[in-house]
C-alpha cells in the first residue's frame, strides 16, 4: 500500500482515536471540587511511583493594576518565599518588623510625593533600608523550595502568562502529603518576606529576558503597538518604572483578590490513589475559606482603525513580527485559526516553511502561532521570521502578504488540510505519557473550556474545519486595517 | 525484571515539631528488560517493547562527531547530519520524505553533534513498516542532493550573520571555546571560509566512512512485538554491507589553561553575561560524584550558595548556578555562569570568586551536604519514570563504554559522600590560577571596571570573518 492510501486510511483509523482515548482517560479521571470552590482533577497512571502536580491560578498579567504592571510575576516569586511556618525564625517578631518596612516606605513614598526639595529623603531610605535588615534577621532564606529539592522534587518552578499563573513539581509518590502540605499552606498563608531584594531580581529577569534580548524587545514593543487598551499590551514582565515601585501590601492586595480557591484549579498525575487524594485534599485545603470570585476584566479592546507598525532599533540582524487581529478562544472560530497555524507552520510541509525558507531562501525560519499572546480575551494571530542574512525584512514581508492573498483567493490543497489534522491529533497521543504535560493539559482545558474533556473532544472540532472555512477566516480577519506589524533595524548610521 | 527501593522516608524537621510527616515506602519501580542482540554485519540492536500508546520510535547512535571536521572544512559534519534527511534518498527527494511522513505524522530526522550522529524516527504503530523503509535509506543511503546542500549553507551562513546577536548563546560559545582552546578541534568554529571549501563529494565521502553497520546501535521502542521487530530488522539492515576500518578515538584535549578576563563587549544589552571556570572531568571518574555534590552545594539550585547570596541576598542576579559538567567521554566544563545588571558586573564576579575561594577553604555543613545527598537519593526514582529513559540509558553507556550498571554504581558513591570529600574534590579539583572568565557586557556601564579584578584583561574579537567574494 503507498503512503497516499494509508493516508485515508489512518485517518478512518484516527477519527475514532480522540473518543477511545477520552473513555480510556475517563476511566482514569476524578475531578471533584471542595466546598470553597478550590477544583482538583487527578488522573491516574501507575507505570511509575511518581506523580506530577500543576497549580494553575486563573489570574496573570491582565489583571494587574495599571500602574502596578509586573504584580501578577511579583506574588509568584513571592510564593517561594515561605508560610508563617516555613522559612522564619520567630514569626510573631518578624511580621512586626515587616510590618515596620511597609511602614517606613509609606513615609518615604510620602516625603518623595510632595517633589523636590528632597531633603529628607536619604533619611527616610537609610530607615527603609535599617527596617528589611531587621525583618531579613528573622528569615531563613529559601527554606520552603529547600524542602522540596530536599525530597527529591524535580521540575520545580513557576510561570506567570497573561491569563494564568501556574506553580508545579513532581515529587516521588510516596511523598504526595508533603505537597498537600507545602502548597496549602503557601495558598493560606503566604508571607511577604524579602518582598524588596526579591523585587531586584525580577528586576534582574526583566532585563535578562526583554531588554538585552532583541526578540523580547521586539515582542513588547509588538503588544504595546497592537493593543489599543485591552490590557494584553502590558508586559508581564512589567514595565521598568512600574516594577521598580512595587509594594509588598500590592501585592497582598493581589493575593487577596485573585488567589481565592474558587479561583484555582490544581491537577495531579501519576502513580496517586484518588481515594487518598480526596482525603488529603479534604484534610489540608478544605479549611480555606471561600471567598467572591475577582470581577471580569471590564477593558474591551475597540475595533482596530487601520495598519499599525513598529520599528525596533538594535544592532542585531533583522527579526519581523506580523499579526492580525482575531476573537477569543471560544470564539467558534478558534479551531479554524489552529488548522490555519498548522497550514502555514506545520513541519517542513507548512507554507512558510516551503516558500520563504526552502524556495526562495529569503528566511532562516518563518512560523505561525494561532494564539498570541494568550486566548482568553481576543488576542493575535502572529506570523513569525527570522530573515536570511542579505535578505531584507520588506521582502519577507511582501512574500507572507502574497501568501496570504492566494490563501483568500484559492482552497487549501485537501491533502494539506487532512495532513494537518493527522498532526493535531498524532500529537495529543504522543503527550499522552507525560505526568507533568497531562497535570498542565487536564487544568488548562477544564479552566478555559469548562470541560478537561474539551482536551480530546476539541478535536472532533478540528475535524470539522473545511477549506471553505480556512478560506472565509483568512479573508475576514487578515486584513489590513487589523493587522500591526513589529521590526527590528540596524540603528539609524550604523545600517550596513 | 529488576526490583529496587528507594530508602525509607524521613520525617520533616523544617516544619516544626507539630508536624511531623511520615511518608510510606516508596513503591516498587520496574526497571524493563531490554532485548539486545547483534546483527551478522555488526549492526548492533537494542529493543524495548511498551505497550502504552500506539506509538513507535527509534534511535540510531553512530560514532562521528563534528570532531572528525577537517580544519580547512569545519562545518562538514554539521552539514552532512542536516543534508542526510533533506537531500533524501536514492527512491525519493527530501521534500517527497517531507510530505510521506508528515502525511502520516510520523518523523525522520538526523544530526551529527560534537561526538555522535544521530538518525531517529517516530510513528504512530501502523506506519511503523513504511517508517521504517525510510528510516534505513537515511541512515544508509542519502542522496545528498545538491539544492539541499545549498540551502543548509544559506541557513548555516545566517547562523553566522547571527551569532552574535544573542549575548548568552555567544558567552557560552566563548567560554567553550577558550577552555578548549580555539586552535582544537573542541573549539573550532563553523566560518563563511569553512563552508564555502566544503563539497558534495565531501559529505559522501564523510558519510561512507562512519555509517557502516558496525558503527552503529540501534534502539527501537513502543508499541511491537520483540520477534516480529527483530524479524523486521534483519530482513531491513540485514544485507547492508557496507565495511570500514574502525572509527579512530576522538582527539584527546589538551589541558592548557587559559586564564584571564575575556570581554565581549556589547552595546545594545543592560545586563552583563558571565561564565567562570576552567575545564572539568569525566562521568566516570571516581570522584565525580564528590564533584557534583560540591557544585550543587556551590550553584545548584534554590539551596545553593550562589543563589542565596548573589538572588536571595544582594538580588543582583535572576540567573546564577554552578555545574562540574562532567562529559562520557572527555573532560566537560566546570562553569559558575550568570547574568547581572551592568552596574554589578565586577562586584558579582567578586562574590562568585569568594565564593569559590570559600567552598575550597572550609568543610560544607551538615545541613548542605544532607539537602545535597538527599536530593539526589530522593529524586533518583525519576532517572526510572519513563520505560525509555533505561533504554536510552543503556544506549549511551554502551557507546561510551560505561558498564550497564553504572547508575546504580553512581548512586552508591553519592550515598558514601562525607564533608571531607567535598573539601576535598574542591581543594584538588578547582584551580583559582586557571579561572577563564568570560563576560558579555556594555562596559561602559559597569560601576566598576573589570580590571579591578587584577587579573589580565584580553578583550574578544567579535568581528565576523566576511565571506569570499564570489
Amino acid at each position: 500500500m503507498s503512503l497516499r492510501a494509508r493516508v485515508a486510511l489512518l485517518l478512518c483509523l484516527l477519527f475514532p482515536v480522540a473518543a477511545q482515548n477520552l473513555k480510556e482517560f475517563e476511566k482514569r479521571v476524578t475531578e471533584f471540587a471542595l466546598p470553597n470552590g478550590l477544583r482538583f482533577l487527578l488522573l491516574e497512571r501507575h507505570e511509575a511511583p511518581v506523580v506530577s502536580f500543576h497549580t494553575y491560578v486563573n489570574a496573570g498579567s491582565v489583571d494587574d493594576p495599571s500602574s502596578e504592571t509586573g504584580l501578577a510575576h511579583m506574588f509568584e516569586h513571592m510564593a517561594f518565599k515561605g508560610t508563617d511556618r516555613i522559612g522564619t525564625r520567630n514569626y510573631r517578631e518578624e511580621a512586626e518588623a515587616l510590618e515596620a518596612v511597609e511602614r517606613a516606605y509609606d513615609q518615604l513614598e510620602a516625603e518623595q510625593a510632595k517633589g523636590p526639595p528632597a531633603a529628607r529623603i536619604e533619611a527616610l531610605q537609610d530607615q527603609v533600608r535599617a527596617a528589611i535588615a531587621q525583618a531579613q534577621s528573622y528569615v531563613e532564606p529559601n527554606a520552603y523550595p529547600r524542602i522540596i529539592e530536599q525530597n527529591g522534587g524535580v521540575g520545580l518552578n513557576a510561570n506567570t502568562g497573561e491569563d494564568s499563573t501556574e506553580y508545579f513539581y513532581s515529587l516521588p509518590a510516596n511523598r504526595i502529603e508533603l505537597w498537600f502540605l507545602l502548597e496549602s499552606q503557601r495558598l493560606f498563608h503566604p508571607v511577604f518576606r524579602e518582598f524588596y531584594k526579591e523585587r531586584d531580581v525580577v528586576r534582574e529577569e526583566r532585563r535578562m529576558r526583554v531588554e538585552s534580548s532583541p526578540e523580547g524587545k521586539l515582542m513588547e514593543m509588538l503588544l504595546a503597538t497592537a493593543f489599543a487598551a485591552h490590557p494584553y499590551r502590558q508586559p508581564t514582565a512589567g514595565w521598568a518604572s512600574d516594577l521598580e515601585r512595587l509594594r509588598a501590601k500590592e501585592a497582598r492586595e493581589f493575593f487577596l483578590r485573585y488567589y481565592v480557591p474558587a479561583n484555582i484549579t490544581i491537577g495531579i498525575a501519576g502513580d496517586v490513589d484518588p481515594r487518598e487524594a480526596r482525603r488529603l485534599a479534604g484534610q489540608y485545603f478544605a479549611p480555606l475559606p471561600a471567598r467572591p470570585l475577582p470581577p471580569p476584566l471590564p477593558t474591551v479592546e475597540p475595533p482596530q482603525e487601520g495598519q499599525k507598525r513598529v520599528q525596533v532599533e538594535t544592532s542585531s540582524q533583522p527579526f519581523l513580527a506580523i499579526v492580525y487581529k482575531r476573537p477569543g478562544q471560544n470564539h467558534k472560530d478558534d479551531p479554524v485559526f489552529d488548522v490555519l497555524s498548522g497550514i502555514l507552520d506545520q513541519g517542513r510541509t507548512g507554507i512558510l516553511y516551503k516558500e520563504l525558507v526552502r524556495d526562495q531562501r529569503i528566511a532562516l525560519s518563518a512560523s505561525a502561532s494561532a494564539t498570541f499572546p494568550a486566548g482568553r480575551y481576543p488576542n493575535l494571530f502572529l506570523i513569525y521570521v527570522v530573515p536570511n542574512a542579505r535578505h531584507s525584512v520588506e521582502e519577507n514581508e511582501k512574500a507572507c502578504y502574497d501568501i496570504l492573498d492566494r490563501l483568500k483567493r484559492e482552497p487549501v490543497a485537501a491533502d494539506a488540510l487532512a495532513r494537518v489534522k493527522t498532526a493535531l491529533r498524532a500529537s495529543l497521543i504522543r503527550q499522552l505519557d507525560s505526568n507533568a504535560g497531562m497535570a498542565v493539559q487536564l487544568t488548562f482545558y477544564r479552566v478555559n473550556y469548562g470541560d478537561w474533556r474539551k482536551l480530546f473532544l476539541g478535536l472532533e472540532d478540528i475535524g470539522r474545519v473545511t477549506a471553505g472555512d480556512l478560506q472565509r477566516v483568512v479573508r475576514q480577519y487578515f486584513v489590513e486595517s487589523a493587522r500591526t506589524v513589529a521590526y527590528t533595524s540596524a540603528p539609524k548610521g550604523e545600517g550596513k | 525484571m529488576r526490583r529496587f527501593w528507594l530508602p525509607l522516608a524521613v520525617t520533616l524537621a523544617a516544619l516544626g515539631q507539630e508536624t511531623e510527616l511520615r511518608f510510606p515506602p516508596l513503591g516498587p519501580v520496574t526497571i524493563p528488560k531490554v532485548e539486545t542482540f547483534t546483527l551478522g554485519n555488526g549492526l548492533r540492536v537494542y529493543l524495548l517493547e511498551n505497550h502504552e500508546l500506539p506509538l513507535v520510535s527509534g534511535l540510531a547512535l553512530v560514532r562521528t562527531g563534528n570532531l572528525f571536521d577537517p580544519p580547512d572544512k569545519v562545518g562538514l559534519a554539521t552539514l552532512t547530519g542536516v543534508v542526510m534527511r533533506s537531500g533524501g534518498t536514492a527512491a525519493k527527494t527530501g521534500d517527497q520524505l517531507d510530505e510521506e511522513l508528515e502525511n502520516v505524522a510520523a518523523s525522520v530526522e538526523s544530526s551529527i553533534g560534537e561526538t555522535a550522529g544521530e538518525v531517529s524516527f517516530s510513528a504512530l504503530r501502523e506506519n511503523t513498516g513504511a517508517v521504517l523503509e525510510i528510516f534505513r535509506d537515511v541512515l544508509g543511503g542519502p542522496r545528498f542532493r545538491q539544492d539541499k546542500i545549498d540551502l543548509a549553507t544559506t541557513q548555516l551562513r545566517s547562523e553566522i550573520a547571527r551569532r552574535n546577536d544573542d549575548a548568552e548563546a555567544l558567552g557560552a560559545r566563548e567560554f567553550a571555546e577558550t577552555v578548549y582552546s580555539k586552535d582544537t578541534p573542541y573549539g573550532w568554529r563553523i566560518e563563511y571560509g569553512t563552508l564555502a571549501r566544503i563539497r558534495r563529494d565531501d559529505l559522501v565521502a564523510f558519510h561512507r566512512r562512519h555509517f557502516f553497520p558496525a558503527n552503529i546501535l540501534l534502539a527501537v521502542y513502543g508499541d511491537f512485538a520483540a520477534p516480529e521487530m527483530k524479524a523486521r530488522l534483519e530482513a531491513l539492515f540485514g544485507g547492508w554491507d557496507a565495511v570500514q576500518p574502525p572509527v579512530p578515538p576522538f582527539p584527546p584535549v589538551r589541558g592548557k589553561p587559559h586564564p584571564g578576563v575575556f570581554l565581549a563587549a556589547k552595546d545594545d544589552v543592560t545586563q552583563t553575561v558571565f561564565s567562570v571556570g576552567h575545564l572539568g572531568g569525566l562521568l566516570r571518574d571516581p570522584d565525580e560524584p564528590a564533584l557534583e555534590i560540591m557544585a550543587n552545594i556551590l550553584g545548584g539550585g534554590f539551596s545553593s550558595r550562589l543563589f542565596l547570596r548573589l538572588r536571595t541576598q544582594l538580588g543582583w542576579a535572576y540567573d546564577i548556578g554552578a555545574e562540574w559538567g562532567a562529559a562520557y567521554d572527555h573532560p566537560g566544563l566546570f562553569q559558575v555562569s550568570g547574568s547581572t545588571r551592568s552596574s554589578s558586573t565586577t562586584e558579582t564576579i567578586q562574590v562568585v570568586l569568594q565564593e569559590l575561594d570559600r567552598i575550597r577553604s572550609a568543610e560544607v555543613t551538615g545541613q548542605e551536604l544532607e539537602t545535597a545527598k538527599e536530593a539526589a537519593l530522593n529524586g533518583f526514582v525519576f532517572h526510572f519514570d519513563r520505560p525509555a529513559k533505561t533504554l536510552s540509558r543503556l544506549l549511551r553507556y554502551q557507546y561510551y563504554g560505561y558498564p550497564k550498571d553504572f547508575i546504580f554504581q553512581y548512586r552508591k558513591a553519592i550515598e558514601a559522600v562525607t564533608k571531607a570529600d567535598v573539601l576535598r574534590v574542591a581543594r584538588q579539583y578547582l584551580r583559582p590560577q586557571d579561572f577563564t572568565i568570560v563576560a558579555v557586557g556594555h562596559p561602559a556601564e559597569f560601576g566598576k571596571p573589570l580590571s579591578t579584578l587584577g587579573l589580565p584583561l584580553h578583550p574578544i574579537d567579535l568581528t565576523i570573518p566576511e565571506p569570499a567574494a564570489k
